[in-house]
């Protein structure tokens, strides 16, 4: 999230597109109806009419996998129409500069494409320089090589006409959320987007967060109060999890995991710390070699020195894609000899899952560490498999819940909460520290007799206490980071051993430690700050700066410098985030993104500090499938692309197991409920909750069910060319059959939430699945996919 | 946690145009008050619906409804519970006072009266009051408004759980709030708070976009339902005393059959126990 829960109350419009929040954040609709109640409108835009749908003043119903066309043709409008917030945009955005003379796009293709390894060379994807190496731009956006012009070339296509037509949206419902999104251009006015799995799961997925940025940031409702763009995290720490780099691409605090390429830390640095293009840019990236230096002194403390590259040579090397998709590829292969499943269930949680019980046959040894037995942990009993040809040696290791175990959260608004432990894990269960502790204890002591390369273990800077488990304050202090010797830094000096106070006092020379750098201020000399708890709120916006800590350096709303004019006058002063204040120079309301004085002074910087250019991108030269979103059809889709000649995102290759042809003619869709959570293993095994949902089904049109003979209730047979499953048929009118292309397109929804083991069974969705991923992150494309659906099935 | 006002009746304010159907309600019901999940198949009513019906296992359910309104589909969800009347049915009925109407708003049931006549069930005009028919000796069962959380200055198990729609307090400062949301929003809302006059007045208020009757709302008399009993029973004095009396002494007589039942059965699982420990020895 650029904002936060409590900052959805500041929304005049709440877009909910590939988010169901009712549902499945139902917490934040208290935020939702705080807005409502202040007059907000609220606009769902989903396959299915959810919880969420009906609290909404407008519903459009889209087909899945068509966010680009539906946001498409907002932008069109508003360009068209000319409802942008123009000094925001030109001012903020790269919309005035000039691109390329030899960039190009050619039906659905853009310039560089190489069909063979389907990727984009991406030299033409360029800014145009002058001699002096400043970028060139025409704040007029009249040059036809501005990025503004040649964005709105881009859209002029997305007609109202043909975006209705890709994405089967009444004509009607969808100009009232146009029109009501669109009202934001205004500085007074605050439109937010919240967004999840709908969004991502597809195989242009981050396209189509990007195509939201785009609307956001045209509308000028990026940094502002009650704006931004606000992904949903699936599960209470998912934001903790990405940001302590549980991505294989990441190191903690997104740093890049290093390649083959970069043989020593000085290639790494070099190839990874970004060089500003603009002189008024922050260029935030730019402390990359602070950054990884006190992550390395972090991980192997005082072995760690300049003379030795601060062990930079003990970081493993990628040569390739280790996603999810493609370790479970692997896995099939029989490339693994074991597997360690932490609250992970990706027999049932993973695309293609029937693909992966045969994968996980074919390991040495398995653990997973879990609350309860998960159908992988039990993957021998799964229907149709064989015990008797299965050598695999399984560990079940019992964990400890969230309430068993002390340590923070962070949330999807980036506040880090800290949590105590209420009631001790029962049995022989323990918390995730321990067992990893334990783990590298044994490590250490196998490596120190007679390991091959033991330095990256052995030297490991491993020291939590001598507890039954790792002392988690001890952790927490070191994720934040200390002065490993005596310094002055800005003129004050610092103690070996002191906490860092923040981010900007980390050093490359090796005097600091930082197991995160994000997280560098929220353990500081004046104790934890995830567990303070004050309800302060002086400036009226419910930011609570004294409740928890979030990250960077307790900054409520990211890029808050753009909610302000070149004054650093709050854009709407009655919802402001933050203000200069000319007679002490400084800003006041939330931390603002660097305290530099506003953009008509000396020594300014642009507000979006994580950029090289310092402006946001509406042109990104950065993703593997295009600098603008461009619409192409899901991998599997019962419709061709009527927008151009490219199908699907050439940027992705197809695996072997899709069927587009009439056998499958149903649009597959998968999501979850609020009664169950995930792959099910924490609710499905909870009577109360399997009281209210007991049985895996599935959801379709009333008009459906009559062709297929379907009633409620009814057994019904889904198959695709991966697999095939049954489900109880739940007959709705709240999921309507579209016309697109003088086509009927009907949607089959099921939650993903069932599997074979614990007190509800049930078949699980992902059989269904395609393991087929988004361009830039391998995310499966999950949303859609092409099925059949019978009446019946072996139980019936 | 937020304190309750023990001086006043408390009622419980349910805004059914902020209510997303989560049913945390339910599962905080049942959790506080250790229920038992029923068995369920699919599902038994319109939407996700489950169970069908309040009983002695389900104190409060989420009912959904799924219907058209001009051309399209509407999905709206409601909260059925004891609606904890000021001068309740149950009360007046109830031979032995089982059931008392707390200073707190709560009306609750007290079980060692209960003789199981089940006038109750026949009186309650929202057919709130449950039979436990899964027991041998049957009792009844309602929401008690969570009464032991109530006295000790805790809201009530729903209302914690809840995140956007019930609101809980006073009767004057839940009747202000509902009035002021009516008066603030008329589009959003019928306008009418159901449950202000609804059977001589309760102490649930419901705000709902919908006519009540058409989300499954009993059509109640704005009269207190005792106001009909008493004039009725007050002919029949001799009667009314004579059963009152005899349900009385059943109940002495059936209670002290299950006491001395329970002291035989502790004295032999005495003996047994002490018996198997020999064996062991």
């Amino acid at each position: 999230m650029t904002n936060h829960w409590n900052d959805i109350q500041h929304s005049d419009v709440i877009m909910c597109i590939g988010s169901n929040p009712a549902e499945n954040h139902p917490i934040s609709f208290k935020y939702i109806n705080k807005a409502i109640d202040k007059g907000a409108k609220l606009l769902s835009v989903d396959p299915r009419f959810t919880r969420t749908s009906s609290k909404a003043n407008y519903y459009a119903q889209l087909r899945a996998g068509t966010d680009i066309p539906f946001i498409g043709g907002m932008i069109n409008y508003l360009l068209e129409n000319d409802l942008i917030h123009k000094e925001y945009v030109v001012n903020y955005t790269n919309a005035a500069f000039l691109i390329n003379e030899d960039f190009d796009f050619n039906d659905g293709i853009f310039s560089g494409f190489n069909a063979e390894t389907f990727s984009y060379e991406k030299d033409t994807w360029t800014y145009q320089f002058d001699s002096d190496g400043k970028v060139l731009r025409d704040d007029s956006l009249k040059d036809p090589r501005c990025v503004y012009q040649l964005m709105k070339k881009h859209y002029s296509r997305y007609t109202p006409e043909k975006v209705c037509e890709i994405t089967g949206t009444d004509k009607k419902d969808y100009m009232a959320v146009v029109e009501t999104f669109c009202s934001t251009g205004r500085p007074d006015k605050a439109a937010t987007i919240m967004y999840a799995m709908g969004t991502t799961q597809h195989t242009y997925g981050t396209q189509n967060v990007r195509v939201y940025a785009m609307l956001q940031l045209l509308l000028g409702n990026v940094g502002i109060a009650g704006g931004g763009i606000n992904a949903l995290r699936g599960e209470c720490n998912v934001q903790g999890s990405t940001d302590y780099a549980i991505l294989y691409h990441i190191l903690p605090g997104y740093l890049a995991v290093p390649t083959y390429a970069n043989t020593n830390l000085e290639e790494y640095l070099t190839r990874w710390t970004p060089t500003k293009t603009d002189t008024q840019s922050a260029n935030w990236w730019g402390n990359t070699p602070k950054y990884m230096v006190s992550l390395l002194k972090a991980y192997w403390g005082d072995v760690a020195t300049k003379e030795n590259d601060f062990c930079y040579d003990y970081l493993p090397k990628r040569s390739g894609n280790y996603s999810y998709i493609k370790l479970m590829e692997r896995m099939q292969r029989g490339e693994f000899e074991g597997l360690v499943n932490m609250g992970t269930n990706p027999i049932v949680g993973g695309a293609d899952s029937g693909a992966i019980g045969k994968g996980l046959d074919k390991l040495k040894w398995m653990v997973s560490v879990d609350l309860w037995e998960t159908e992988t942990s039990v993957f021998w009993r799964r229907p149709g498999a064989d015990p008797k040809t299965i050598d695999t040696e399984v560990f079940l290791l019992p964990a400890a819940s969230s309430v068993e175990k002390e340590g923070s959260i962070s949330n999807s608004g980036r506040w880090a909460q800290w949590r105590y432990k209420a009631i001790n894990p029962p049995g022989h269960a323990e918390s995730d520290a321990f067992i990893l502790d334990q783990w590298v204890k044994k490590l250490k002591e196998l490596y120190a007799k007679d390991g091959v390369y033991p330095g990256p273990i052995t030297d490991l800077d491993w020291n939590y206490g001598d507890g039954h488990e790792p002392d988690i304050d001890m952790v927490a202090r070191e994720c934040n980071g200390q002065f490993t010797k005596d310094v002055v830094i800005k003129g004050k000096s610092y103690k070996k051993g002191e906490q860092v106070p923040s981010f900007a006092f980390l050093q490359a020379d090796g005097s600091t430690t930082s197991g995160n750098w994000l997280y560098c201020n929220s353990y500081t000399e004046k104790g934890n700050m995830m567990k303070r708890r004050g309800l302060e709120d002086p400036s009226g916006m419910e930011n609570y700066h004294n409740w928890a800590w979030c990250w960077p350096v307790n900054r409520r709303i990211l890029y808050n410098r753009a909610s302000v004019d070149l004054n650093g006058k709050p854009w709407n002063p009655k919802k402001p985030v933050i203000a200069w204040n000319k007679i002490s120079r400084k800003w006041e309301g939330d931390i603002p993104d660097g305290g530099w004085p506003p953009m008509n002074e000396e020594g300014t910087k642009s507000p979006f500090i994580m950029l090289p250019e310092g402006f946001a991108r509406l042109f990104a030269a950065g993703l593997a499938d295009g600098p603008f979103p461009e619409h192409y059809e899901p991998m599997e889709s019962p419709v061709g692309n009527a927008m151009t000649g490219q199908q699907c995102n050439p940027a992705v290759m197809a695996p072997e197991n899709l069927d587009n042809s009439d056998k499958y003619p149903y649009v597959g869709t998968t999501y979850r409920v609020t009664e169950h959570w995930q792959a099910g293993a924490m609710t499905r095994n909870l009577p109360w909750l399997v009281e209210l949902v007991p049985d895996m089904f599935v959801e379709i049109s009333p008009k459906l069910a009559k062709k297929k003979g379907l009633k409620n209730g009814d057994m019904a047979t889904i198959t695709t060319a991966r697999g095939t499953i049954e489900a109880r048929t739940l007959v709705s009118a709240r999921l309507k059959p579209m016309v697109i292309s003088g086509k009927t397109i009907e949607h089959v929804g099921m939650p993903w939430h069932w599997g074979f083991n614990g007190l509800s069974t049930g078949a699980s969705a992902n059989t269904l699945t395609a393991a087929v991923g988004c361009a830039n992150t391998t995310i499966p494309e999950f949303k859609a996919f092409l099925c059949d659906i019978k009446k019946g099935g072996s139980q019936s | 946690m937020s304190k309750v006002n023990l001086q006043k009746g408390n009622v419980f304010l349910i805004d059914l145009t902020k209510c997303t159907g989560c049913r945390g309600c339910m599962v905080a019901c049942k959790q506080w008050n250790q229920l038992k999940a029923e068995e369920t198949d699919f599902f038994s009513g319109e939407g996700y619906q489950n169970p069908r019906d309040t009983s002695e296992h389900t104190f409060t359910l989420i009912k959904f409804r799924e219907y058209e309104k001009n051309g399209q589909v509407e999905f709206s969800f409601y909260k059925e519970m004891c609606m904890h009347c000021d001068d309740p049915a149950c009360v007046s009925v109830c031979p032995v006072n089982a059931f008392v109407k707390t200073p707190e708003g709560p009306v609750i049931y007290e079980s060692d009266r209960c003789i199981g006549c089940r006038f109750c069930m026949i009186g309650c005009p929202f057919n709130m009051a449950k039979y436990e028919w899964s027991k041998k000796l049957p009792l009844v069962k309602k929401c008690d408004g969570c009464y032991s959380r109530v006295k000790e200055g805790l809201e009530p198990a729903c209302v914690t759980a809840c995140p956007t729609a019930i609101e809980y307090g006073p009767h004057a400062e839940m009747l202000k709030l509902a009035q002021q949301r009516l008066k603030e929003y008329p589009d959003r809302y019928i306008d009418k708070i159901y449950g202000k006059d609804e059977a001589g007045g309760t102490g649930v208020f419901y705000l709902t976009s919908e006519p009540f009757e058409g989300l499954g709302f009993e059509t109640v008399t704005k009269r207190a339902l005792p106001s009909y009993t008493w004039p009725a029973l007050s002919l029949v004095p001799g009667i009314f005393l004579t059963m009152g009396a005899g349900l009385t002494a059943m109940t002495w007589i059936t209670q002290r059959r299950e006491h001395m039942e329970k002291e035989k059965n502790a004295k032999l699982d005495k003996q047994n126990s002490t018996e198997s420990k020999e064996e062991q020895i």
